[in-house]
């Protein structure tokens, strides 16, 4: 054992520069890793104990329509008899329209408004700017307290009057951060005012996007109570749910992504093991004679593999250990740019047991992807001493090998599993890894095949560069594997971003409008059009809108009992906006059963494809509606699907014409024709001062908030391809070491036979140079193609080549290639060769 | 004693079987000094290879004071060499990565044996290196190296040292010193000394003197 300690101590003294890019390997896999799950962790703690807080209560009953009484009188029964209760109060929220009275201010802008009653918040705090705590005195007599950022969109001060459907109200203070604020993406800056001057405003009167709520404060564990609400309204559409449970929900999420971000890092750290796997094998070779000389001296194979895995394993450990580090610069980071935009109690500091758990990752990586090129070892005899001849090649039918090669694969899978949290994902990563890399690596193999054909046409330097390619030993396929799979990952990103941004674009969706109106009332259509028309030219189209629940599937009522069912109450416990029409629009077709060919008489729908997946419904099957109280039952006629690529509505039920007309109904309608930002303004006060209980949505300000989370999401993606990348050029440098003993030779042969420095320049550039054009070309091809797939089937949207993007990805993959390449094995060039002829 | 009976090793030359050596048996008493001289690819390397355990024969039988070594596997032959065989070879073989000290404390460290550093350094007094002890091997001259790999080769006291070509990477001076040596320490330890020499004038001054032609034994004389 002492001999093992020493000599492993000697040999890290000795070679550790040789191992340092299995170190950095290491270091950036683990710290990626690390970097990744302390990110997520310390959001879920900063968002996620605080579940409490979001809900400002321990239990929320809500609903979208009106608390029937008679439902009222349950939930006050049930919560009595339970003698748990601490506080209550009653809050209501919509999306409405604000402008400033000042008639010579002219923005308007979407709000989301709520109405709320003392004493809010009845759990947590509210600090308003100033460090003012929140008095709901504040709200009294028409006052309003509203999000900092509407003061800068509206241009108004502290004390000025806004407008909110018909009533005014008087802005008596701002906040940045409200209580239960943090839920995400918000189309509207959050205004607050009295519950009771919702109705007074008239805000309520005509909108289907108003959820009331009622919320308790409880003295215990509010889960039993929970429980026994719901037994009692079961049959309704209210909800109820206790933040211990939003806790949980939120808890999951954020789990289920920790773990796939944690995938994302294993597979730099995968990467990072190729590079181990490649630098293990370049020490062997460099290690043959020590081996041999090992050998003839007395010590036994297990002996001296005992050694170089023991060297390993420490590299790996203080390799993670450094991953470690950066992963805590890496957040340090983070920090320094989002945080504005990440919650502002969170933490930034990597976690003892993430990390700990980093570095027993790094350790084990290092270990399965070192075993099988340390196996070599065996292989070395001592007779090497005597006659040179390359003996370290491994039998085919090695068992030992194999044995290895399944125990690092299962390793593998066992350390997927683990980090996936999931033996199905886990398998599926390892699955996914080995196609693609398979994918990739034949395309490689075809790539190089047909370079070789094609090596005699090009002048000296670069023929000698493809035969470069093919010399034994050599690391092209797996150069091209690693740095192709690094472009493909952050190409594909590019692409998907440049489709997205312009599928967000309104100049190539003609149909995509650039105002939204509704809750238009029937006297107010023509008028409203009228006005349309003089503004901008158009002559609007109307379609009539009836707000309806669905009541029951099939004669049965949803049973929201059911935690998945509740998980989507929200999509199908809502109010939703129908339409009824004689035709299918440009943007819909039909997808199962037949559009209104029956003659039978009975009211037919058709319903939107996600939503009967959704249902779980069929064409014959019945949807029956509560339509301001009536219900009213429709068999499905058809699944119909929506283009919304080319979209101007988007309705998820049309009924066929002959039911809807009695029922009360409002009216919506669009601007299409592109009007400027003032003229859009403009419009929009002069609509809510004449019919403020209009509603209307500025798309193109939609479009902005959206383009500005599609740009962070990109971001975020490239920055952890760009790892990849990293990952992959550390590959490359620890390949060029794999070979350099066969340039250094080579060189000394071609300069013996009067080749030049420069001659050998332009070979080693034209070399890495090839290696990096076929890098990009595999990386940026299937690239194209899976963010063609992606668009086409996941995301739904319109996909476009974009062949600079493909040119310039190409281009900058041969370039860092090249100079990475080139520069690792640039001291080549300056060995004298008689020495280098000697030695062999 | 070292007995070699009927050896023959063929090697892979392309598509042909190569004889190195052919039915070759010597018998090598303890304590004797025996050159082996001959032409290059004559054997004489091969052979004592073969005598080490470094390389398996195609044929025939060697035995170590009885110790079929043939029979022997990987381990075994490992064992052998660290108790009872030391081996010089003609480019020294020195570990780059260890000091001159640390090469020769490397075999004690192997078999754990015990005052292993104090024994390196009367092998280095020995050898006249002893302030030269923390040098790295390429900071050495050829002949300093090869004092080197000879102490190393006397680390664990064999009974037999096998040297192979031991001067012939170095100059007159340097050859002779390190023959002189060896030669030395073959007196004094009265240990089995086998050197394989192009140099007849170094092969002359053997007890015993073997000679090689395209793998088989053509003379076998002792010196008077």
């Amino acid at each position: 054992m002492r001999f093992i300690l020493n000599l492993t101590a000697r040999e890290i003294r000795s070679s550790w520069k040789r191992l340092l890019f299995f170190f950095l390997c290491i270091a950036l896999g683990v710290g990626s890793v690390v970097a990744l799950r302390s990110l997520i962790q310390n959001l879920t703690r900063a968002v996620g104990t605080d579940a409490r807080a979001l809900m400002t209560a321990d239990i929320e009953v809500s609903s979208t329509s009106d608390f029937a009484p008679a439902d009222i009188a349950k939930i006050e029964d049930v919560v009595n008899t339970s003698g748990i209760i601490d506080g209550r109060n009653e809050a209501i929220t919509t999306a409405s329209m604000a402008r400033p009275v000042d008639p010579e201010n002219p923005n308007t802008r979407f709000v989301e408004l709520k109405g709320v009653e003392p004493p809010f918040p009845l759990v947590g705090s509210f600090e308003l700017d100033g460090g003012l705590a929140f008095d709901h005195k504040l709200l009294e007599n028409d006052g309003a307290v509203v999000a900092r950022i509407l003061l800068e969109d509206l241009n108004v001060k502290i004390g000025d009057r806004i407008k909110i459907g018909e009533g005014e109200f008087t802005i008596r203070g701002s906040f940045d951060q409200e209580p239960g604020g943090s839920s995400g993406f918000r189309l509207g800056a959050r205004v607050f005012i009295e519950r009771k001057a919702f109705d007074e405003a008239g805000i309520t009167r005509n909108s289907g996007r108003v959820r009331r709520r009622i919320l308790y404060r409880t003295t215990d564990n509010p889960t039993e109570l929970v429980s026994e609400l719901r037994n009692a309204l079961k049959g309704t559409t209210i909800q109820v749910q206790s933040y211990r449970e939003t806790q949980e929900n939120i808890g999951e999420q954020f789990t289920r992504t920790e773990n796939y971000l944690a995938l994302t890092g294993l597979l730099i750290l995968v990467l990072g093991g190729v590079g181990v796997w490649n630098v293990a094998r370049a020490f062997v070779e460099q290690k043959r004679k020590t081996v041999a000389v090992l050998k003839c001296l007395g010590a036994g194979g297990m002996k001296i593999i005992s050694v170089y895995l023991l060297q390993i394993l420490t590299l790996g450990f203080v390799g993670s250990l450094f991953g470690v580090v950066l992963a805590q610069l890496g957040l340090l980071f983070v920090r320094s740019r989002f945080a504005a935009e990440l919650p502002e109690n969170m933490s930034y500091a990597v976690g003892v047991s993430t990390a700990a758990q980093g570095v027993i990752l790094g350790v084990l990586i290092s270990m399965i992807f070192s075993a099988l090129p340390l196996l070599q070892v065996r292989n070395i005899k001592p007779r090497l001493l005597l006659r040179d001849e390359n003996n370290v090649s491994l039998r085919r039918l090695d068992p030992i090998k194999w044995i290895l090669g399944g125990l690092s694969i299962s390793g593998l899978l066992g350390l997927a599993v683990w980090q996936a949290g999931s033996i199905r994902v886990g398998l599926l990563f390892l699955g996914g890894l080995a196609a693609t890399s398979a994918v990739l690596y034949i395309a490689a193999i075809i790539l190089t095949l047909v370079l070789r054909r094609l090596r005699s046409i090009g002048p000296f330097a670069i023929s000698q560069a493809i035969n470069s390619l093919h010399r034994p030993g050599n690391q092209t396929r797996i150069i091209l594997l690693a740095v192709g799979l690094g472009a493909f990952v952050v190409l594909t990103v590019q692409s998907l971003q440049a489709n997205l941004l312009r599928e967000f674009d309104f100049s190539s969706n003609q149909r995509l409008p650039s105002l939204f109106f509704v809750d238009i009332q029937k006297s107010q259509i023509d008028p409203l059009a009228a006005m349309i028309a003089t503004r901008v030219d158009e002559e609007p189209e109307t379609t009539p809108t009836v707000r309806a629940r669905i009541a029951f599937i099939n004669g049965q009522p949803i049973d929201f009992q059911q935690r998945e069912v509740r998980q989507q109450q929200g999509q199908i416990g809502r109010e939703f906006a129908v339409t009824y029409r004689e035709k299918l629009d440009d943007n819909e077709s039909v997808i199962a059963g037949g559009w209104w060919t029956s003659t039978d008489g009975v009211p037919e729908v058709s319903v939107e494809q996600e939503m009967a997946d959704r249902l779980k419904i069929l064409p014959g099957d019945s949807i029956t509606f509560d339509i301001s109280g009536r219900k009213i039952s429709a068999r499905v006629a058809n699944i119909r699907k929506l283009d919304l690529r080319n979209t101007r509505t988007a309705f998820v039920f049309v009924f066929r014409p002959g039911t809807l007309e009695s029922a009360p109904q409002s009216f919506a309608t669009t601007v299409l024709t592109r009007i400027s930002a003032t003229d859009r303004q403009r419009l929009q006060r002069d609509v809510l001062a004449a019919y403020p209980n209009v509603q209307i949505f500025d798309v193109a300000d939609i479009v902005a908030t959206v383009q500005r989370l599609v740009n962070n999401f990109v971001l975020a993606i490239s920055f952890v391809g760009s790892f990849v990348i990293l990952s992959g050029i550390l590959i490359l440098i620890g390949s060029v070491a794999l070979t350099k003993s066969q340039r250094i030779y080579e060189n000394a042969v071609l300069k013996t036979l009067g080749a030049k420095r420069t001659t050998l320049a332009a070979i080693l550039f034209a070399e890495y140079g090839i290696l990096g054009l076929l890098s990009g070309i595999i990386g940026s091809g299937f690239a194209v193609l899976l963010s063609w797939a992606v668009s086409r089937f996941a995301m739904n949207i319109s996909w476009e080549f974009d062949p600079l993007l493909t040119l310039v990805g190409v281009a900058a993959t041969a370039g860092i290639v090249m100079i990475v390449g080139a520069t690792a094995s640039f001291d080549v060039l300056f060995r004298k060769p008689l020495q280098t002829l000697r030695s062999q | 004693m070292i007995t070699l009976s009927n050896l023959t090793k063929t090697v892979k030359s392309g598509i042909e079987e190569l004889t190195i050596l052919n039915d070759v048996s010597l018998a090598i008493p303890e304590g004797q000094f025996v050159s082996l001289t001959g032409a290059s690819g004559s054997g004489k390397s091969t052979l004592l290879g073969l005598m080490a355990g470094l390389d398996a024969p195609s044929s025939g039988r060697i035995t170590i004071d009885g110790d079929e070594v043939t029979a022997m596997n990987e381990d075994g032959l490992a064992r052998l060499r660290s108790e009872k065989i030391g081996f010089v070879f003609q480019s020294f073989h020195l570990i780059p990565s260890l000091t001159a000290f640390e090469n020769v404390l490397i075999p004690m460290e192997i078999i754990g044996a015990a005052n292993a550093k104090s024994r390196t350094a009367e092998l280095l007094e020995e050898i006249g290196l002893s302030d030269r002890g923390h040098h790295y091997p390429n900071e050495l001259s050829g002949g300093e190296q090869q004092r080197v790999a000879i102490a190393r080769a006397f680390a664990n006291k064999p009974k037999i040292l096998l040297a192979d070509e031991p001067t012939g990477n170095l100059d007159t001076k340097n050859g002779q010193h390190i023959f002189e040596l060896m030669e030395a320490l073959h007196h004094q330890r009265n240990i089995t000394l086998v050197l394989v020499t192009h140099d007849p004038a170094l092969a002359a001054k053997a007890q015993r003197q073997v000679v090689l032609r395209d793998g088989m034994v053509i003379s076998d004389e002792v010196n008077r």
